[in-house]
């Protein structure tokens, strides 16, 4: 019974949005409804991950009953379960936000039911142990995504949907391909099958296709920087809790596939993949830190300092030492909680202004009506940057540590400057919004978005700051279970014979 | 056989990518329909389909194999929806913007 406790994380989202849709023209039962259910689907994502981890069994489970690798399998190792909880606790916030958020478009009978099926995309993308699913869950989450940007309260927000979506089917069709090729050359598409399929036969002719397909796949999906000129037009033009979700867990999406490509599937391979991801990391540093600085809107800014965080992340898998691994994952989570609630808190300044707009010239001194946000944009910006008391001390830490241990110096000193970078674009960004006097005539409306979500995402950021033990524990427990390929498998297929193609 | 299904999917591919990077927004959406149309032929090719016989048999009459089958279907679903909503999006955009040319929808730009 304790083996179905899988399924619940995606299936409770699915329902929820399901009776969600019946009450369409209830909007406040329909909120009622929307929060119930992401609220206990994220009670039973923290019992997943209690189960894994505490409890030490990993969950492989067999949907529909039939054995072996011939089916879907839902797979919750320590990777997966702490993905889809990390995943499943932002969308929490963003939905919480969204709850107290004053856009127009948050009133559309739709708007929280497609809410609920991104979380069940992304959920699913996570726990699922089936290349197919994967690409399945990653089309529902875009397709999610999308609608939720066409209906923003900005002008310009079809645009913005057409470019994400129009680039994320191009990479969900190049997914597609690197399955047809794996599964032209190994017969299956089930991971840990695939894995132990292509340890034994590393030379098919196929096989460098398929890597290659699916580190575009997955690069896209993540913004990683050649790939990432949809993201920032994308993002200013979303509505704020949309934003904050699909900016920083969503693309998280290919961080997750990264690490299965490296430590699963194309073991062999991994040499290459992590110095191709180690090049474009620190090109991603660069690049998102000069471009956050260049910008001026604060939403915008946020948006490319998500590429240059995300190559923090991709030079610590690059470098591939198990302490960089783990450097990694810390950075992940606290990335998703710092920069959902920063998003939120730029979201929440650009609904005080008189016509809603995130753009620097027209925030300027706004902040002066809403010292709380103050506050905690301080405290978020301190975090991304780095400084201590905060979570993102403790990842930006790790990370510089474990360059240190392996050494290499011109990468260190990439994102070393990255860092200063941080610095510079969030100390302007508050410094505008909150430092500068109001101007005259300007006249903030008397309500804006609430804070408690970004409240509360903050001040998870400051307890894992200050008692960061639990994190970094469940990052060391990840990557001894990633050193070797065989847990993943013998997990799944518990010791099966091989079977023939 | 097996050459001809392969030329084919190549042929589809190079012209979707052509279409594709046209500047006209409905060119290109047609592009994208190509191109996803020569991945699916291509997964229809990964389960020994060489264009003989009936795709559910292989050239001895056996069953073959139907996995590849099911992606098909599920890849043409979901494409299908994807495509009804790029169509409904280039709806709105062309109205809103009063052109059909991709390099003038840019006002997200500053």
């Amino acid at each position: 019974m304790n083996d179905h406790l899988i399924v619940l994380p995606i299936v409770i989202p699915l329902a929820g949005a399901a009776v969600g849709l019946l009450l369409h023209n209830r909007l406040r039962w329909q909120r009622y409804v929307t929060w119930l259910a992401i609220t206990t689907s994220l009670f039973f994502a923290g019992l997943l991950l209690w189960h894994v981890f505490v409890a030490g069994e990993t969950i492989a489970l067999e949907m529909g009953g039939w054995a072996g690798p011939a089916d879907i399998t839902l797979v919750a190792d320590p990777l997966s379960a702490f993905m889809a909880f990390m995943s499943q606790l932002v969308l929490w916030a963003g939905i919480t936000y969204g709850m107290g958020c004053k856009d127009k478009c948050a009133r559309y009978p739709t708007f929280f039911p497609l809410f609920l099926t991104l979380a069940v995309g992304l959920t699913g993308t996570m726990l699922t142990g089936d290349l197919f699913n994967m690409f399945v869950f990653i089309e529902l989450m875009v397709i999610s995504g999308t609608v939720l940007t066409a209906l923003s309260d900005d002008y310009f927000g079809p645009e913005a949907a057409f470019k994400y979506f129009y680039i994320s089917l191009f990479a969900a069709l190049f997914l597609l391909l690197a399955c047809g090729s794996l599964y032209v050359s190994y017969g299956t598409l089930n991971m840990a099958d695939l894995a132990q399929r292509i340890a034994a036969d590393p030379g098919r002719p196929m096989l460098p296709m398929a890597v290659a397909m699916l580190m575009a796949a997955f690069m896209i999906k993540s913004a990683v920087v050649p790939f990432h000129f949809w993201q920032p037009d994308f993002h200013t033009a979303a509505p704020t809790p949309v934003h904050a979700v699909l900016s920083s867990v969503v693309v998280k999406v290919g961080i997750y596939g990264f690490i299965r490509m490296n430590s699963l599937l194309f073991v062999d391979y991994a040499a290459t993949i992590q110095m191709i991801l180690l090049v474009m990391g620190a090109f991603g540093v660069f690049f998102g830190g000069l471009g956050a600085v260049g910008t001026f809107d604060a939403k915008r800014m946020l948006a490319y300092s998500t590429l240059g965080q995300l190559g923090f992340i991709l030079v610590g898998i690059g470098w591939g030492t198990p302490m960089a691994l783990a450097a990694a994952l810390i950075y992940a989570f606290n990335h998703s909680l710092i920069k959902a609630a920063m998003l939120m808190l730029a979201g929440s300044v650009a609904s005080r202004a008189p016509v809603k707009t995130a753009n620097f010239a027209k925030i300027t001194g706004l902040g002066k009506v809403t010292l709380p946000a103050g506050v905690l944009f301080l405290l978020g910006g301190m975090a991304l940057a780095g400084l201590p008391p905060t979570n993102g001390f403790l990842s930006k830490l790790t990370l510089f540590r474990s360059g240190i241990m392996a050494e290499s110096y011109l990468s260190l000193a990439i994102i070393g400057f990255g860092s200063l970078i941080t610095l510079v674009y969030v100390g302007r960004a508050f410094q505008r919004i909150w430092w500068e006097a109001l101007p005259e005539g300007v006249v903030p409306k008397p309500q804006g978005d609430r804070l408690i979500a970004p409240a509360i995402l903050i001040g998870l950021c400051l307890v894992l700051g200050l008692w960061g033990t639990p994190l970094l524990q469940a990052a060391d427990t990840i990557t001894i279970w990633l050193s070797s390929a065989d847990h993943y498998i013998q997990a799944v297929l518990g010791g099966a014979a091989l079977l023939t193609p | 056989m097996e050459l001809v299904t392969a030329l084919a999917i190549g042929a589809m591919f190079g012209i979707g990518i052509f279409q594709l990077l046209r500047r006209n927004v409905i060119r290109s959406a047609i592009g994208l329909i190509i191109i996803s149309n020569a991945i699916n032929l291509f997964l229809l090719a990964s389960g020994a389909y060489d264009g003989i016989a009936a795709a559910y048999q292989d050239a001895v009459g056996q069953r073959s194999d139907a996995l590849p089958q099911v992606l098909v279907l599920t890849a043409i679903v979901i494409s299908m929806g994807g495509f009804a909503m790029v169509l409904a999006m280039l709806y709105v955009i062309s109205a809103r913007y009063k052109t059909s040319d991709l390099d003038e929808i840019k006002r997200l730009r500053h």
